[in-house]
């Protein structure tokens, strides 16, 4: 028998059925893993038998023998504290800001009606999740503990009073990618150790492969295919799963057909940005340090790096739209003066698009007035008419209808938003893109569709791209470059295939070796 | 939004009597009727009766209405420039300047309020002005706090950022961009002043500090209801039960538009 088994549930919220005809299983010591874009209702599917979303589960739901199905709230409650363990997203909005580490702890190993732990016993619980110096950490807050930590002492408050099931909700989203690899290996270890079964909920194929031995693929709130993960990966019978699965980017897939790089467009020697602390202490902060790289015409330079590794920070000071305090950014061999005494046209040529679509857009302004607001300003005296045909063919250049013009940006999913943020971007006719993460924070399906627009835009009109990312294997399909940050500082340099072939910093080495 | 208002509809319903009893009436509100001096309730074409020198009770009581709110709206409105335009400068600006002009509004917070508009209507004399300037003064301080977080907020946010890589001015970002998306706040935060600046107002009314006789407002009548309470507790309990209920109805309504839009 299976540890936890659902059979044809159903999720409605106020009488709106999300989720219907689910099934899955869960084995102990085993990992399954639901993947589906945002609003699949893979969410859904996990938390509500646990009652722990607004919505009414329908259906039968076995844990350990437990039908979640028919009991009552009292004894869901009792089998979501002795039998499961969750682990959410955000580490720190999961985690409470005012407790200790500590004081969560106990709570979470006493909360199935286990004796108060001793010291020892806490100790030994943050050694099982691999967190060093556990004896410090007990008295820490959550805000002095970095992403990994947090996210690793999350897991061991889940696992703290020895449940049977481990119920993860995208625990890896917000991490690096080397980061991930560790919490997926530390999860991996304790599913063998203790014998628990995961039920792992993420929207990235990629994050789960390897890991995963049953995968479930759900879509609007449907299971589309489900089986063995290394069958369904290898032979994927639906169309929607085969979709997936090439929209995922993969190291070592075939190179892309890229477009052949001209002149040198801009070059940067020796940037560096340093910030003063803010508020009235003293000291500084150096966010980067002798960057230099060159960018030429009609070519992609990805920039990678874990985050606070100051990559955004450089396309920032190359896009006019922070802070640049050392060193020189050289444009077809001139200099480009700092930010804010650049010329119109000056800004005209280098344009940015950021990683969140929806927050990139004015929320009072119609798509309209958004992609005609650089031409505003950067060729006034056009009368509205050819604005509105101006915005019309910017549009057209990302594949968005000409309705899309009245449109509230609020109306728009994320992946619209994206390419009304590019159609902004481009409007202009700029010749250098800044893309900060402009995939990261999209659906695989819909990233992939970023992807491919740019690599169009990139051999239609010639525009350079500078594509910053933490994600190697997504950089690969667009790029030729490859600039590899950490600390602040450019340590690798070199074509795509030499740097993914032989990296040779420990950087390159671990986000390849994670991806 | 169709389901029903309640707080809103007793806020319009009250503003709309303040307005329209006057030419209703046959009383003026300082019109002093010497056949029916103390007149109970419900006595001839006195429907609240009299106070003790014979003035129409209900005419007086739109009459103070009237008064109240409008100092409150004006106040409010006074609060709300003000506080818009020195909160986002600040903001925007950031910084030491930011750091200036935040501590020139936590001084001002710390100045004992009561005081300087004793000292004002001391050396001044008392008029409707001076209740304005003393209440402005205080009001505006939370509002420009509110207005700074949110255009602290927003400046970092990516479409800013946009704006200004697309070459917009910093004039027309602030006007088109940081305006629009802070007025709603701004708005939620200006119907709370307004039940804050009632209740200030009819304090210092209530003090004898506010308004001049004959002209009147909540706070004048409250007064003047409590002291004569013994003799006839009706002259009391109208002008406060309205008060009481203007407050409330307002906060309810100002709560839930903050609420909506943060």
């Amino acid at each position: 028998m299976s540890l936890y088994e659902i059979r044809n549930m159903a999720v409605s919220i106020a009488g709106q059925r999300l989720v219907e005809d689910v099934s899955l299983t869960v084995e102990a010591g085993q990992c399954t893993a639901l993947i589906g874009a945002s609003g699949s209702g893979k969410s859904l599917t996990c938390l509500t038998p646990f009652g722990l979303t607004r919505g009414v589960a329908m259906g039968s739901m076995v844990l350990d023998g437990i039908d979640l199905g028919s009991a009552d709230a009292a004894r869901i409650r009792e089998a979501r504290c002795r039998l499961t363990g969750f682990i959410f997203q955000q580490p720190l909005t999961a985690l409470t800001p005012h407790l200790t580490v500590g004081a969560q702890l106990q709570e979470a190993t006493m909360q199935a009606g286990a004796a108060r732990p001793s010291v020892r016993e806490l100790v030994r619980q943050l050694e099982r999740v691999g967190l060093s110096r556990a004896d410090e950490r007990l008295d820490q807050f959550p805000h002095r503990l970095s992403g990994g930590e947090r996210q690793r002492v999350m897991i061991a408050a889940a696992i703290a009073h020895n449940p049977k099931l481990l119920v993860a909700d995208e625990p890896t989203s917000a991490l690096d990618a080397s980061l991930r690899a560790e919490i997926m290996g530390l999860l991996y270890q304790l599913r063998i150790e203790q014998g628990l079964g995961l039920l792992l909920v993420s929207h990235d194929l990629a994050s789960v492969e390897g890991h995963a031995d049953q995968l479930v693929v759900m879509d609007r709130g449907r299971v589309v295919e489900r089986g063995p993960a290394s069958k369904v990966l290898s032979d994927a019978r639906e169309d929607y799963t085969r979709r997936l699965i090439a929209a995922t980017p993969r190291l070592h897939e075939p190179a892309p057909k890229l477009s052949r790089p001209g002149e040198i467009l801009l070059e940067t020697r020796g940037l560096g940005v340093t910030f003063d602390r803010p508020g009235w202490r003293r000291g500084k902060i150096q966010a980067l340090a002798d960057a230099s790289l060159i960018i030429r015409q009609r070519e992609s330079l990805a920039i990678v790096g874990g985050s606070g590794s100051g990559k955004s920070t450089i396309g920032r000071g190359i896009a006019g739209i922070g802070p640049v305090t050392e060193g020189e950014i050289l444009w077809r061999g001139s200099m480009l003066p700092e930010r804010r005494k650049r010329s119109l046209d000056m800004r005209r040529l280098i344009q940015p698009v950021f990683q969140d679509p929806v927050a990139s857009l004015d929320p009072q302004w119609r798509v309209q007035d958004i992609v005609v607001e650089p031409l505003r300003n950067l060729r006034p005296g056009l009368t509205t008419a050819e604005y509105q045909e101006m915005a019309r063919v910017a549009l057209t250049d990302v594949d968005l209808a000409e309705e899309f013009l009245a449109r509230w940006p609020t109306s728009l999913s994320g992946g619209q938003a994206q390419r009304v943020a590019i159609a902004r971007a481009i409007i202009a006719s700029p010749q250098l893109l800044v893309l900060d993460e402009a995939t990261s924070a999209l659906d695989p399906l819909v990233g992939a569709g970023i992807l491919e627009l740019l690599l169009r835009l990139q051999s239609e009109n010639g525009i350079s791209l500078l594509f910053i990312t933490h994600n190697i294997a997504a950089a690969r399909r667009l790029c030729h470059r490859i600039a590899v940050m950490e600390d602040g500082r450019i340590v690798e340099t070199g074509t795509m295939r030499e740097v993914i072939g032989h990296p040779a910093h420990p950087a390159t080495q671990k986000l390849i070796s994670a991806s | 939004m169709l389901k029903p208002r309640f707080p809103l509809v007793v806020v319009l319903a009250i503003i709309l009597l303040a307005l329209v009893l006057p030419f209703l009436l046959p009383w003026t509100y300082d019109q002093i009727d010497w056949d029916a001096v103390r007149a109970p309730a419900f006595s001839g074409a006195h429907i609240f009766g009299t106070d003790e020198i014979g003035r129409d009770r209900l005419a007086r009581l739109a009459a103070g209405t009237r008064i109240t709110l409008m100092v409150a709206i004006a106040a409010a409105l006074v609060s709300l420039v003000v506080g818009i335009a020195w909160g986002a400068t600040a903001g925007w600006i950031g910084g030491r300047v930011d750091e200036a002009m935040m501590r020139i509004v936590d001084g001002l917070y710390a100045l004992p309020f009561m005081f300087i508009v004793i000292l004002l209507m001391v050396v001044f004399g008392r008029s409707i002005l001076l209740v304005f300037v003393g209440i402005g003064l205080v009001e505006w301080l939370t509002m420009a706090r509110v207005v700074r977080g949110q255009v602290m907020a927003l400046k970092q946010r990516p479409f800013i950022l946009a704006a200004e890589a697309a070459g917009t001015p910093s004039r027309i970002i602030m006007l088109r961009h940081i305006l629009p998306n802070i007025a709603g706040v701004a708005l939620a935060y200006l119907m709370l002043t307004v039940p804050q600046v009632v209740m200030v107002e009819s304090f210092l009314s209530f003090l004898g500090l506010g308004v001049q006789e004959p002209l009147t407002s909540l706070g004048i009548l409250v007064k003047e209801g409590a002291d004569d309470m013994d003799m006839t507790p009706l002259g009391l309990v109208l002008p406060g039960g309205l008060l009481v209920m203007l407050l409330v109805c307002l906060t309810i309504e100002g709560e839930r538009l903050r609420d909506r839009f943060s």
